[in-house]
């Protein structure tokens, strides 16, 4: 019988996902987190079909219902039905969750690689960052709505633009760390251009410290695009978003409290499913990182 | 540490260099004549032109940030159009009521926080450990002005035991004080005791693992005394850290929560600013808060520093 040693481990190998993807579905507060995260994918895209009511219906016989059989979620100020209005509200929410990560990473990742690979550029990509990083995401959110005028695109970008300082030290750190090692020294030696060292084999090993931020990123976006709408300085209405419908039951706070309670707990269902599948997804791509 | 302190504080100018430098370009890059934009849309040319000199927003742009710095550092962040009242003025007034706010949030936040972090590390694997995980969860995942208006649901309305808004000034009457501002401030510290907590409980994991640790329960040492002198103790710095890593989250957390608490601080000056298209006010908030923000991470980085002489001695600064 023969026994076969594993080959050393350069890059990650084949399979590993699928192991991944085992850790995570073991974690039963993963999968709940992730079953109500795909939920809320679905209820955002088919809202049209899925909602019992259009959103912007006023029905001025029932204004200020409190939940029952027929609006679950009550009704507003001027009769519209609050469950149709929070599914149409996740479109937001989505999509700025995932918007404005895509952002921050297509800004971020290049940069974080240029300043950890070529020390040259550290000081200045530090200091660029330091620089985004002494406005606070509000002060930030305030000077583009300022400039560009609330919506949902400012919303993102401002929100991307917020997540671009944690992308850039991330990625820095891990190409600091990445260039150190063996596998990189011998690529080099093998003749490796410098391109082909950060795309073939340091990004790729950065991607599940990637991975990890973009786990705190994505709720905290969605609560980030709430607060600007519930300021103003978001989505406008008549367009639903969860933050609108808070401003708006910020008014009717004595009369119809239905008006806060549901779509912010919505909110907290999304982000809290979205926390416990980024706990498991942390989990379960470092595993050494959960069990000290 | 004299050359550490000079390399901080050499970095920290260039920042603010940079940041100044954003927030004068930042009006400009308003779409349209940045006179009239700071005038108002319905303003006759006179006033634009009067506006367009009092700015100098007819010489070179270097010559007008130089101007602009200038008058910054003495204090003149212009005039607000719509008010008439100088901005430094109205940012004076504002900012008590947010340091109010923010310090007893900060007191709460960290009060809390280390509490629980230290239950969660040292009774494991007990209900004190899963309660203390599960409100930090929930801590993360509420939007805290969410969690105000429920706060106000609750203990204003429901059961009115606070004041559902409204400020009073802790130096005119500490008493009302504290029942105006116990609400905000633990909505406002909320989302950082969750954060305290979750990092002094990692803290303290690692620490109680510790040789120390190992030594000094081995000399005799009774369990209060070890956990609190010394795995507390050497958790602390990341404390510290944390508060100030935060204080840009307690800044944006202020002004929403002065928005649901109806308080006339810092925050409500910028949002209403936005929404009166208040330029000149817009410029000296987002000054002032930079550079305030700027100095505070210096001077935690300084007190780290301090706590902890790893950090001047080698370059590893994190």
């Amino acid at each position: 019988m023969t026994v076969v040693a594993d080959p050393p481990v350069l890059v990650a190998p084949i399979g590993t996902r699928r192991r991944i993807w085992r850790r995570i579905i073991r974690n039963p507060l993963a999968v709940l987190g992730l079953g109500i995260v795909c939920l809320a994918v679905v209820i955002a895209i088919l809202a049209p079909f899925v909602a019992p009511f259009p959103f912007d219906k006023v029905d001025f016989s029932s204004p200020l219902q409190p939940p029952s059989g027929e609006h679950w979620f009550g009704t507003d100020s001027i009769g519209r039905d609050q469950l149709s209005r929070a599914m149409y509200g996740l479109r937001a929410s989505v999509a700025v969750g995932l918007l404005s990560v895509v952002l921050s990473l297509a800004v971020g990742v290049p940069l974080g690689l240029i300043a950890g690979f070529y020390g040259f550029f550290d000081p200045i990509v530090s200091r660029l960052t330091d620089t985004l990083l002494a406005f606070p995401f509000l002060v930030l959110a305030v000077g583009l709505a300022a400039i560009l005028g609330p919506s949902l695109t400012t919303a993102i970008i401002s929100i991307g633009i917020a997540q671009i300082p944690g992308v850039i030290r991330v990625t820095r750190g891990e190409t600091l760390r990445l260039r150190g090692l063996d596998f990189v020294a011998a690529a080099i030696a093998g003749g490796a251009t410098d391109l082909v060292l950060l795309r073939r084999h340091i990004l790729p090993n950065a991607v599940s410290a990637l991975i990890v931020q973009a786990t705190v990123a994505v709720p905290g976006a969605i609560i980030g695009e709430a607060v600007l709408s519930f300021l103003g300085l978001g989505v406008r209405p008549p367009t639903p978003s969860l933050g609108v419908m808070l401003a708006d039951a910020q008014t009717f706070i004595r009369d119809g409290p239905w008006m806060a309670v549901f779509p912010g707990l919505t909110i907290v269902v999304l982000t809290l499913a979205l926390n416990l599948l980024g706990d498991g997804l942390r989990d379960a791509l470092d595993p050494r990182e959960s069990r000290p | 540490m004299g050359r550490y302190l000079l390399r901080r504080l050499l970095e920290s100018a260039v920042t603010l260099v940079l940041a100044s430098l954003v927030v004068f370009l930042g009006v400009r890059a308003l779409p349209g004549d940045p006179a009239r934009t700071l005038a108002g849309e319905e303003s006759d040319p006179a006033t634009v032109e009067a506006i367009r000199h009092e700015y100098g927003l007819d010489r070179p742009l270097p010559v007008q940030y130089a101007t602009y710095i200038r008058k910054a550092v003495s204090g003149d962040l212009g005039r607000s159009p719509r008010t008439g009242i100088p901005v430094a003025d109205s940012i004076r007034h504002a900012l008590p009521v947010t340091l109010q706010l923010a310090t007893f949030a900060i007191v709460i936040a960290v009060t809390i926080g280390i509490l629980a972090g230290v239950v969660a590390s040292v009774r494991r694997r007990t209900p004190a450990e899963w309660g203390a995980n599960a409100v930090s969860l929930l801590g993360l995942s509420v939007p805290n002005f969410w969690f105000g208006q429920m706060v106000i649901l609750f203990l204003a309305i429901a059961y009115p035991i606070f004041p559902a808004s409204g400020f009073v000034s802790v130096f005119e009457n500490p008493v009302e004080s504290l029942r105006h501002l116990l609400l905000p401030a633990l909505v406002l510290g909320s989302a950082l005791a969750a954060v305290i907590m979750r990092q002094t409980r990692s803290a303290m994991l690692d620490a109680l693992t510790a040789d120390y640790v190992r030594t000094a329960r081995a000399k005799g040492l009774g369990g209060a005394q070890v956990i609190f002198g010394h795995a507390l103790r050497n958790s602390l710095i990341v404390v510290v850290t944390i508060v100030g890593l935060q204080l840009g989250a307690l800044i944006s957390g202020a002004v929403v929560t002065e928005q649901v608490f109806v308080l006339p601080g810092f925050g409500k000056l910028t949002i209403d600013a936005v929404f009166t298209r208040d330029y000149p006010m817009i410029q000296g908030v987002a000054l002032v808060t930079a550079t305030a923000y700027i100095a505070i991470n210096l001077l935690v980085d300084l007190l780290y520093s301090v706590i902890d002489p790893r950090i001047r001695v080698g370059g590893a600064v994190i």
